[in-house]
C-alpha cells in the first residue's frame, strides 16, 4: 500500500514537472490566437465602409490618410493623388439632418437609397458609413479599396490612435520604446544599488544587522505596486517637477524611480540568497589563500553566485518592464516617441489596463491590445534567454 | 483528471446560475450605483448585487456574453455592438438613469476663466499651444486627457473636438482623479472632469458653444436647464431583466434614487 | 601594497554600507508615509465594516475577506503543483536538454509581466472555461503569477541540500522517493516557506491580473460560493485613489486600506520568520 503511494507520489511528480511547459504553452495559444485576429481585420473600424464619388481617381487611402482626411488637415484631393477640388467630408449622422426620419422609411429601409442620392450629387465628396447601409446600386459610388491592416502598420506605425476613426492608427514604436526607456533607466538605477545592497547583507554586515535588515526588505517586496504608484504620483513626481523646474510631473523618470525602488527588494532578496548559499569553504580557501575580504567578494562570491544574481537582475527586469498600475499613475501615458527620459511616455502594460476596459470584445482594438500583450511575452522570453545563456557560460568558464 | 474538469464545469454553470445578479461597466457611472445601492440596501436587506467597473466595452460585452445583468455605460452603444446582439438574437434596452455634465479645468492661479469652443477644439487637437493666443499669461499649454477609450474621453471627442482626433501624444490619465491631482499641480495644465468630481484645487472654466457671444458657468443649474453645452447621459443596457435587477433599476429611476443621483454630484433625469 | 588593498576595502565597504542605509531610508520614508497618514482611521470598525457613504466611510471588512480567498485559492493550486514541479526538475531529470528547457521556461513564466497573466486568465478562465468573473478564475490566475516563485525558490532549496545527505540516504537502501520524502524536503523545508511566503506577499499586492478575472468595486454581502466575485484590498486601494468622485474624502480611507494591505503582509513574513528559525532550531 505504502509502495503504491510512493510511486502514484513519484507519477504525480514527473507529471508536474511538465506543468510550466503547458502553462508557457497555453499562453502563447491563447494570447497569439486573440492577437493574429487583428491582421485579418480591416483597417477601417469593424461594420463601416469609406465611399467617394464614382469619378474620383483616389482609389485607396491609408489610415494614416484617412485620419488627417476627416481631422481637416488635408483639405484638397490633389494632396491624395486626385482632382484638384476641395474635399467635403461627410459623416453618417448629417444623413439625418438632411432628411426626416419619415423619409428614412419604418427602420431606415430607405437610408442606402438616400446615402446614393447624396453621395452620387458630389463628386468632391468622402462619406463614412456603417457598412449594413451601403447602397445597393453602386452607380454614382465607388467604394474605397480596404485592406487589412498590416505587420509594418502595426510594428514600425508611429502613432497609436486606437479610437481614431473612421481608420484607427495601432503604430507600436511608440509604445514600445516608451516601454524600453522607462525599463532602463529603472534598471540601470535598481542593478548597482540592488546588488551593492545585496553584498553589503550578505558579506559586510553583522548578523545582527542582517537579520534584522533581511526580513524588513523582503516585507518591503510586498508593498503592492498600486502603492507605490499612489505614492509616485502624490510625491516623487511633484518633487522630480520642482526640483527639475519641468512643466510637467508625469515623466519617465518619474516613472524609473518608482519602478527602480519597486524592484529593488526582488533584487536584494535574491541575489543576497544566492550570495548565501555559497559554502563557507569556498570563502575560507580564499582568505586562507591570503585575499582580503574585498578581494574574496569580487574574485569569488560575485562570479560564483552570478547564477543567482542573474536571475534577480531578470525578475528586475520582468518586474520593471510588465509593471502595469505604478506606471500607468505616475509617466502621463502620452503615445509619443520620447526625445528624453523628461518627457510623458506611454508603455504596453498601462496601455493594456488603461484600454482593455473600453475596447469592444472582439474588435480590432481589443486584438490589438492582445498583439501587444505578445509582444511583451516575446521580449521578456528574449531577455530570459539570453540571462539564460549568460549565466550558464559564466558556470562553464570557472 | 477529466472528470475533475466535468465537476468544475458542471459546478461554473450550476454557481453562475445562483448568484446572477452583477452590474458591470463604465467607471463613471459606477460610483453613482454604488452609492445607489448601498441607499438601495438599507430598504432591501436581501439585496444581493455585485458592482463592477471595467469600462463600458466590458459591461456591454459581458452583457452579450450573458455574464452580467446590467451593463452601465458612459456612451451610447455602438454601431457594431448592436448588431452583434441582434446576430445572437437578442434585444438589447436602454435606460437613461441620469446626465453628467463635464467641466473644463484649469490651474486655480491660471488666468483664463472663459474658452469657446473652437479654442478648446485647438487646445485639444494641438493647434494652439501657449496660453497668450487665448488671452492667458506666456505658458505653455499641458492639455490633459482620459484614457484614449473612456466613455468621457469619446463623448469629449464628440462634442468638443467635433469627432476630430486628439493631438497625437496628449497626457492620458487612466482615471478622473488623476486629471484633477496633474491639474492641481501643474501651471499650464488643461483637462476635463464630470461635476462630480470637481474641487478647490482646481479651476473650472466657463464654455461658449455661440463662438464666444455668451459663455455659460458649469453650474448643475446651468447642466439642468441645458444651457450649458457639455452634458452627456449615462446609460444601463440589459437584455433579459429579473425581479432584483428591474426593482433596482425602477429604485434609481424614482425620486428617492434621483436624489442619491444629484447627492453625488451627476444631474438628474426629470 | 597591502595597504592600499585595505585601502580599497575600506572604500568599497563604506560605499556598500551606505548604498545599504540608503536603500533601507528610501523604502522606510515610503512605509512611513503610509502609517503616518493612514494609521488615524484604523480601528474595530475600520475593519469589520463594509464601506459606507459612497466609499468615503466605514471600513474595508469585504475586500480583506476577497483577499484571503484569492490567497487560499491561489496557493491551493501553486505550492502543490510548484514544489512537486520543483522536484521533478532538481532531483528526477539529468542536466540534459530538457531540464534546461524548462529551467528557461519557468525563468520566462517569472518574467512575464503580470498583465498579460490577466489577459491569459480572463481568456482561459473568464471566457473559454466559462468561470465568469469569479473568485475561481482569478485564484488560478494569480496561482500561475506565483507558480514560477514557488518552482525557482523550492528548486534553491533543494540544490542547497548537500549532496551527501541523499547518498547516505541510498546507501542505508532507501528508494528514491524515500530519500526525497524524509531526507531532502525536511532539510529543505524552512528554504521552501521562506519562498512561499513570499509569493503570497506577491498575491495579496497584485492588482493587474484581477482587474479583469475576479475583482469587483462594491459588494453588498460577502461572496458565499467560489463563482462569486470579491472585493480585494489592492484594487480596493486602486479605486480609492483613482475611481471615485470625492477624492479628497476616500483618501483617508485609501492610507488606511494600504496599511491593513501593508500588515497583512507583515504578519505572513513574521510568520514565516518565526517557523524557518524553530525549524532550524530543532535541527
Amino acid at each position: 500500500m505504502k509502495r503504491l503511494i510512493d510511486t502514484l507520489i513519484e507519477q504525480l511528480i514527473k507529471m508536474s514537472g511538465a506543468v510550466t511547459e503547458i502553462t508557457v504553452l497555453l499562453i502563447i495559444v491563447f494570447l497569439f490566437k486573440e492577437g493574429a485576429g487583428l491582421f485579418n481585420a480591416s483597417e477601417v473600424e469593424k461594420g463601416y465602409t469609406v465611399l467617394v464619388h464614382s469619378e474620383n481617381t483616389v482609389e485607396r487611402l491609408s489610415p494614416k490618410e484617412l485620419k488627417e482626411v476627416f481631422d481637416g488637415n488635408i483639405e484638397n484631393w490633389e494632396k491624395l493623388g486626385g482632382k484638384d477640388e476641395a474635399i467635403r467630408i461627410f459623416r453618417f449622422d448629417e444623413i439625418f439632418s438632411i432628411y426626416t426620419e419619415d423619409e428614412l422609411g419604418k427602420d431606415y429601409v430607405l437610408l442606402p437609397e438616400k446615402l446614393e442620392e447624396v453621395i452620387s450629387a458630389d463628386p468632391t465628396i468622402i462619406a463614412y458609413i456603417p457598412q449594413k447601409y451601403l447602397p445597393t446600386n453602386l452607380q454614382g459610388i465607388k467604394e474605397l479599396a480596404k485592406m487589412n491592416i498590416s505587420l509594418t502598420d502595426f510594428y514600425i506605425g508611429k502613432e497609436w490612435i486606437p479610437t481614431a476613426t473612421p481608420a484607427p492608427l495601432f503604430g507600436i514604436l511608440p509604445l514600445l520604446l516608451g516601454t524600453l526607456l522607462v525599463s532602463f533607466i529603472a534598471i540601470l538605477i535598481a542593478i548597482p544599488l540592488g546588488v551593492g545592497v545585496a553584498i553589503y547583507l550578505a558579506e559586510i554586515a553583522n548578523e545582527r544587522v542582517r537579520k534584522l535588515l533581511k526580513p524588513a526588505i523582503e516585507l518591503l517586496a510586498g508593498i503592492p505596486s498600486v502603492v507605490y504608484g499612489f505614492f509616485g504620483l502624490v510625491v516623487i513626481a511633484p518633487i522630480i517637477q520642482k526640483i527639475g523646474g519641468l512643466d510637467l510631473g508625469e515623466t519617465a523618470f518619474a516613472g524609473s524611480l518608482v519602478l527602480a525602488i519597486m524592484a529593488l527588494p526582488t533584487i536584494i532578496s535574491i541575489a543576497e540568497d544566492a550570495m548565501r548559499t555559497i559554502p563557507k569553504a569556498m570563502r575560507d580557501a580564499s582568505l586562507a589563500l591570503g585575499a582580503t575580504k574585498w578581494q574574496t567578494i569580487y574574485k569569488v562570491i560575485i562570479p560564483f553566485a552570478s547564477s543567482g544574481i542573474a536571475a534577480a537582475v531578470v525578475l528586475g527586469i520582468g518586474r520593471a518592464i510588465g509593471e502595469t498600475m505604478a506606471v500607468l499613475m505616475v509617466t502621463g501615458n502620452a503615445a509619443v516617441i520620447p526625445n528624453s527620459i523628461f518627457e510623458s511616455v506611454r508603455t504596453i502594460p498601462a496601455t493594456i489596463a488603461a484600454e482593455l476596459g473600453e475596447a469592444p470584445g472582439g474588435g480590432a482594438h481589443y486584438q490589438a491590445l492582445f498583439m501587444l500583450g505578445c509582444v511583451l511575452f516575446i521580449i521578456t522570453l528574449i531577455i530570459s534567454i539570453v540571462a539564460e545563456v549568460i549565466s550558464s557560460r559564466k558556470i562553464i568558464k570557472e | 483528471m477529466k472528470k475533475i474538469i466535468l465537476t468544475t464545469l458542471t459546478c461554473a454553470l450550476f454557481g453562475t446560475s445562483i448568484y446572477a445578479q452583477k452590474i458591470k461597466g463604465s467607471d463613471t457611472v459606477l460610483p453613482l450605483t454604488q452609492k445607489a445601492l448601498e441607499t438601495y440596501k438599507k430598504e432591501n436587506k436581501s439585496v444581493a448585487i455585485s458592482v463592477t467597473g471595467g469600462g463600458s466595452g466590458v459591461g456591454i460585452s459581458s452583457l452579450l456574453s450573458g455574464s452580467t445583468d446590467i451593463a452601465q455605460s458612459s456612451r451610447k452603444i455602438k454601431f457594431d455592438e448592436k448588431q452583434k446582439f441582434a446576430e445572437a438574437g437578442k434585444q438589447v434596452k436602454e435606460v437613461i438613469i441620469a446626465y453628467d455634465a463635464l467641466s473644463v479645468v484649469v490651474h486655480p492661479a491660471n488666468k483664463v476663466t472663459k474658452l469657446t469652443r473652437e479654442q478648446l477644439e485647438g487646445i485639444f487637437t494641438g493647434k494652439i499651444k501657449n496660453w497668450k493666443e487665448v488671452g492667458g499669461e506666456d505658458l505653455k499649454i499641458i492639455p490633459y486627457s482620459r484614457e484614449t477609450s473612456s466613455g468621457t474621453y469619446e463623448f469629449f471627442k464628440e462634442s468638443v473636438l467635433k469627432n476630430k482626433n486628439y493631438m497625437n501624444g496628449i497626457l492620458s490619465m487612466p482615471a478622473t482623479g488623476g486629471i484633477i491631482q496633474s491639474v492641481s499641480q501643474t501651471k499650464g495644465a488643461i483637462g476635463y472632469v464630470g461635476f462630480a468630481y470637481l474641487n478647490d484645487n482646481v479651476k473650472a472654466l466657463h464654455i461658449s458653444y455661440d463662438k464666444g457671444k455668451t459663455f455659460i458657468a458649469p453650474t448643475i443649474e446651468n447642466a439642468k436647464n441645458k444651457s450649458y453645452p457639455i452634458v452627456r447621459p449615462l446609460y444601463y443596457y440589459y437584455t433579459i431583466i429579473n425581479a432584483t435587477c428591474k426593482a433596482f433599476i425602477d429604485f434609481v429611476l424614482t425620486p428617492k434614487g434621483q436624489k442619491v443621483v444629484s447627492d453625488a454630484g451627476y444631474i438628474s433625469v426629470e | 601594497m597591502m595597504q592600499t588593498k585595505k585601502i580599497q576595502e575600506q572604500i568599497a565597504f563604506t560605499v556598500f554600507r551606505l548604498l545599504g542605509f540608503l536603500v533601507l531610508g528610501v523604502l522606510l520614508w515610503i512605509l512611513g508615509f503610509i502609517v503616518y497618514n493612514g494609521i488615524s482611521v484604523i480601528s474595530w470598525e475600520f475593519i469589520f465594516s463594509a464601506p459606507t457613504d459612497g466609499m468615503t466611510g466605514g471600513g474595508i471588512f469585504p475586500a480583506i475577506v476577497g483577499t484571503f480567498y484569492l490567497i487560499i485559492g491561489s496557493t491551493l493550486f501553486a505550492f502543490p503543483l510548484g514544489i512537486m514541479s520543483a522536484i521533478y526538475t532538481v532531483e528526477y531529470t539529468k542536466n540534459n536538454w530538457l531540464t534546461k528547457c524548462i529551467r528557461i521556461m519557468t525563468n520566462n513564466l517569472a518574467s512575464i509581466p503580470s498583465i498579460v497573466f490577466g489577459l491569459f486568465g480572463m481568456t482561459l478562465f473568464v471566457n473559454t472555461l466559462g468561470f465568469g468573473d469569479s473568485i475561481i478564475a482569478g485564484s488560478l490566475t494569480l496561482g500561475l503569477l506565483i507558480l514560477p516563485v514557488v518552482i525557482r525558490t523550492t528548486e534553491e532549496a533543494l540544490k542547497a541540500v548537500p549532496k551527501t545527505y541523499r547518498l547516505g540516504s541510498t546507501a542505508l537502501g532507501a528508494n528514491k522517493i524515500q530519500t526525497i520524502k524524509r531526507v531532502v524536503l525536511p532539510t529543505a523545508f524552512p528554504n521552501i516557506i521562506t519562498g512561499l511566503i513570499l509569493s503570497i506577499g506577491r498575491v495579496s499586492g497584485e492588482t493587474a491580473p484581477i482587474l479583469f478575472t475576479v475583482a469587483a468595486y462594491f459588494l453588498p454581502k460577502l461572496p458565499h460560493s467560489i463563482f462569486d466575485q470579491v472585493m480585494a484590498l489592492p484594487y480596493h486601494l486602486y479605486v480609492l485613489a483613482t475611481s471615485g468622485t470625492d477624492i479628497e474624502a476616500a483618501r483617508p480611507i485609501a492610507y488606511g486600506t494600504a496599511l491593513v494591505l501593508i500588515f497583512i503582509v507583515l504578519l505572513m513574513n513574521s510568520l514565516a520568520v518565526i517557523i524557518k528559525k524553530r525549524f532550524e532550531k530543532n535541527k
